[in-house]
């Protein structure tokens, strides 16, 4: 009975603490992410599930410090970065989160678009819609309600298990091929180098570690309870990829198999699905991707708003009424009513900003690290929490190795690079 | 008499007698204990490293800093112990604005210049958080001075005076030697130090709630959310807290610590002084969602045969909250609830009334044990401003106030 007991106990931490974890690794499985994940499945078959073992890897290491910081400091990235290195510095770091979460926001939206075309709903209803139940979303709700409605959208994800399973995939080859890395001679074919950069370089974009440290300092997280938060952390980013790991798989079973390797959205994927696995599989294919992208639609504005608010020194948060946060307002606004309106007037380069926003992505994501890094080994901010002899060298192979991946995909993605 | 900001301060090329540029102004600092707002010396990069230049030892302050000492004479910078270093200490870093009531971010900072027997002397006239300041900095350097100053007149200025400002430091040994007090924090109403405090970082928290007088720390205490509260009362060690616990009404002390682990809240209890504690401990019995867990014990209750001067003496000898003072309660000599005279009533009457022909009929109670749905009803249906609570003999043993509801209701919301 005791023993009983305790593992209620333990089961009901863990659930006071779960959330922010879970929610942000999931929302790195947004429209961007799947349309990346189904052209690797298209085009090389299982020859990329070994990616997603070292993605986990440095996911979790990543969002681990994030999560670490916010717990011990009880403030957010961007202030922490403000406090320690300056205005000008943080200005410039949040005009580009401004920029390539603009273009990520732009990006749900086509999302949006693509799901909800393969059920016959037009744009011009589909975007204003959702554009209004994201903003309501975050301007009504309240931060538990908020988090329960994102935690839910997160576990839809399994459609994507579903979906997968459907696809019959060769299990057993799928899993060797996720264990062992193919034979060498692949890496030299420069499409399928590069499409292993856009796999991994997409797996850390700099918002994530902005919003997962501001989730946990808004949720009261503190020193005695980051335990179950790092179990929070880690769970999420396990499940993220093994959503991920199933997408592949579902595309690599029958779009690679029939030989259709062109895949130019997330939705041409799920349409391709529906001859070879079925309707079922094409359906959840389809309300996976429509919940991804709401989802991170929704979570995206919010987030940029929250940190640049706080980096700049305004007034920010949900429970504060309009006429008092106005920027943090109108910020958030801006992003959600710009964001759909480059989708749905005609001629706009979509590509061009969808372009833009990893480029200036990846030139923010290297600072971003190495000031998480700096930061958290801060003993004055952190004390005994700083990093590990042997977790720092880990975690600095990782950022480097990030650096390195998205500096080769933004170069490749410039000069027209193989996609 | 003009104005300058501390960063247009910072990097200025500092020429010493000689006229030689010796250096750059590094850091701009106050020492609290002398004056707390006058700045007291420069600290200089020099090629042999960092120098202290008192103010006093400034001749002019232009488009340079000129000393009237040799930069040889100049001190070693260290320690600086008791000195409040601004650029450190206040640029990009949160201060509370006592008047505005908010918890702000510090863009610049703002100095009145004057003259005084032909030496500059500099004051801290506020800290700047608004746009003018945060554009200063941006382009200091880019974009040429004199085009800089004309284009930051067209901002609007958001500024807080310096006697509004309040520090947070969190290593207490410095809070006294730089002198930080929260004095005019102190002054604010228990519900927005609250609030201002819930902004805050942990840390932050627990210097706030060090520094506070107890009472004043204790009323704050009562105003923060339930899971802030735990935090903060969790961070403090077990001699402060339970001198703010014991200074909160008992039935918001109790509600507290039954949140906190059963170590931590005997820890807490032995510390407390005995009549205190025995008050606590008893709540602490009760479900806290029965009227006994949200009653207060802290209450005024008088013989049946009281007239209206017993009352009002009674009253003016009342330390508990001003809500539990608007019914005066009747008992007789075992303790049995006999009567309720409100506060009104007992103005209206002429003196020497007897209170029993001014009690409130019908009277209504509440058993201990009743749920709070319940007292909630009760509340409502009759309008009550104070309900009390009895046990199965009758006796009184407890009363519940509008606020205990509402808290409880609220948190449902």
């Amino acid at each position: 009975m005791k023993f009983l007991r305790r593992w209620k106990i333990q089961i009901l931490l863990i659930f006071a603490v779960v959330g922010p974890g879970f929610i942000t690794a999931n929302v790195d499985n947004d429209a961007n992410g799947i349309l990346q994940y189904s052209q690797a499945g298209a085009q090389f078959g299982y020859m990329l599930l070994w990616t997603m073992i070292p993605t986990t890897i440095a996911l979790i290491v990543v969002q681990e410090m994030c999560a670490r910081m916010g717990a011990v400091t009880g403030k957010g990235l961007s202030d922490l970065i403000r406090e320690e290195y300056g205005l000008r510095i943080t200005f410039f770091m949040m005009i580009g989160i401004l920029l390539t979460n603009f273009g990520n926001v732009v990006g749900e939206f086509v999302g949006i678009v693509g799901s909800m075309g393969l059920f016959g709903v037009s744009k011009y209803i589909s975007v204003p819609i959702c554009a209004v139940i994201v903003w309501l979303i975050a301007v009504k709700g309240q931060y538990k309600s908020v988090e329960k409605v994102f935690l839910l959208a997160s576990f839809f994800y399994v459609t994507y298990i579903f979906a997968g399973a459907l696809a019959r995939p060769a299990w057993i080859a799928a899993m060797k091929a996720t264990i062992k890395p193919p034979h060498m001679e692949a890496f030299g074919q420069s499409a399928y180098l590069y499409t292993v950069i856009g796999v991994v370089g997409t797996t850390i974009a700099p918002w994530m570690q902005f919003y997962l440290q501001s989730s946990i300092v808004e949720k009261g997280v503190t020193r005695r309870q980051y335990a179950a938060s790092r179990l929070d952390v880690i769970v999420g980013c396990i499940f993220t990829d093994v959503v991920a790991w199933f997408i592949i798989v579902a595309c690599a079973a029958t779009l690679y198999l029939h030989g259709i390797r062109d895949i130019r959205d997330a939705a041409d994927a799920a349409q391709a699905l529906g001859p070879l696995a079925g309707q079922w599989a094409s359906l959840l294919f389809a309300l996976g991707l429509f919940n991804a992208s709401l989802f991170a639609a929704s979570i995206l504005p919010l987030s940029t708003a929250y940190t640049v608010c706080e980096g700049l020194g305004f007034e920010s948060g949900v429970e504060r009424k309009f006429s008092e946060a106005p920027v943090f307002y109108w910020l958030y606004t801006a992003l959600i009513v710009a964001g759909g309106a480059v989708v749905l007037i005609p001629g706009l380069p979509l590509i061009k900003i969808a372009l833009l926003s990893q480029v200036v992505n990846g030139a923010v994501l290297p600072f971003v690290l190495i000031f998480m890094l700096l930061l958290i080994n801060k003993k004055e901010l952190m004390g005994e929490f700083v990093n590990k002899l042997t977790f720092n060298i880990i975690a600095w192979a990782t950022t480097v190795i990030m650096i390195v991946l998205t500096a080769l995909y933004v170069y490749g993605l410039v000069h027209g690079g193989a996609g | 008499m003009s104005t300058l900001a501390l960063s247009e301060l910072l990097g200025t090329t500092v020429y010493d007698s000689t006229g030689a540029a010796s250096g750059r102004v590094r850091e701009v600092a106050l020492s609290p204990q002398e004056d707390r707002s006058k700045i007291a010396v420069l600290i200089v990069k020099t090629s042999s490293g960092n120098r202290f230049l008192p103010l006093s030892a400034v001749s002019a302050i232009d488009e340079g800093v000129r000393s009237s000492t040799a930069a040889g004479d100049w001190l070693q910078a260290n320690g600086g112990e008791g000195l409040l270093l601004l650029s450190r200490d206040l640029l990009d870093q949160q201060v509370i604005d006592v008047h505005g009531r908010k918890v702000v971010r510090v863009n610049d900072v703002d100095f009145y210049r004057d003259t005084v027997l032909g030496r500059p002397t500099l004051k801290v006239e506020g800290v700047d958080v608004g746009a003018r300041g945060a554009v200063r900095r941006l382009l200091k350097g880019v974009v040429p001075a004199p085009a800089l100053r004309v284009l930051l007149q067209r901002l609007p200025q958001r500024e807080i005076p310096w006697d509004f400002v309040d520090l947070i430091e969190t290593d207490p040994a410095r809070r006294v030697k730089l002198k930080i007090s929260h004095e005019r924090l102190a002054k604010l109403h228990p519900a927005d130090i609250a609030d201002i405090v819930e902004d805050l970082a942990p840390d932050e928290r627990e210097a706030v709630f060090e520094t506070l007088d107890e009472g004043v720390a204790a009323d704050a205490m009562e105003e923060l959310e339930p899971k802030v509260q735990k935090a903060v009362v969790e961070s403090l060690d077990s001699d402060r807290a339970a001198d703010i616990v014991e200074e909160m009404e008992p039935d918001a002390a109790a509600d507290l610590l039954a949140d906190l682990t059963e170590e931590h809240t005997a820890e807490i209890l032995v510390q407390m002084q005995p009549e205190e504690r025995q008050e606590v401990a008893d709540l602490l019995e009760f479900k806290e969602n029965t009227a006994a867990g949200r009653m207060t014990t802290e209450y005024i209750a008088l013989p049946v045969a009281s007239a209206t001067n017993d009352a009002v003496e009674a009253l003016r000898g009342f330390e508990g909250r001003m809500e539990t003072m608007s019914t005066i309660f009747l008992i007789d000599s075992h303790g049995t609830l006999a009567g309720a005279v409100p506060l009104a009533k007992i103005v209206l009457a002429l003196a020497a009334t007897p209170l029993l022909a001014l009690t409130q009929e019908p009277l209504i109670s509440c058993h201990e044990d009743a749920h709070e749905k319940e007292f909630a009803e009760l509340f409502d249906k009759y309008n009550l401003l104070t309900l009390p609570v009895i046990d199965e003999h009758n006796r009184l043993m407890g009363v519940i106030t509008p606020d205990d509801v509402i808290n409880m209701l609220r948190a449902k919301l």
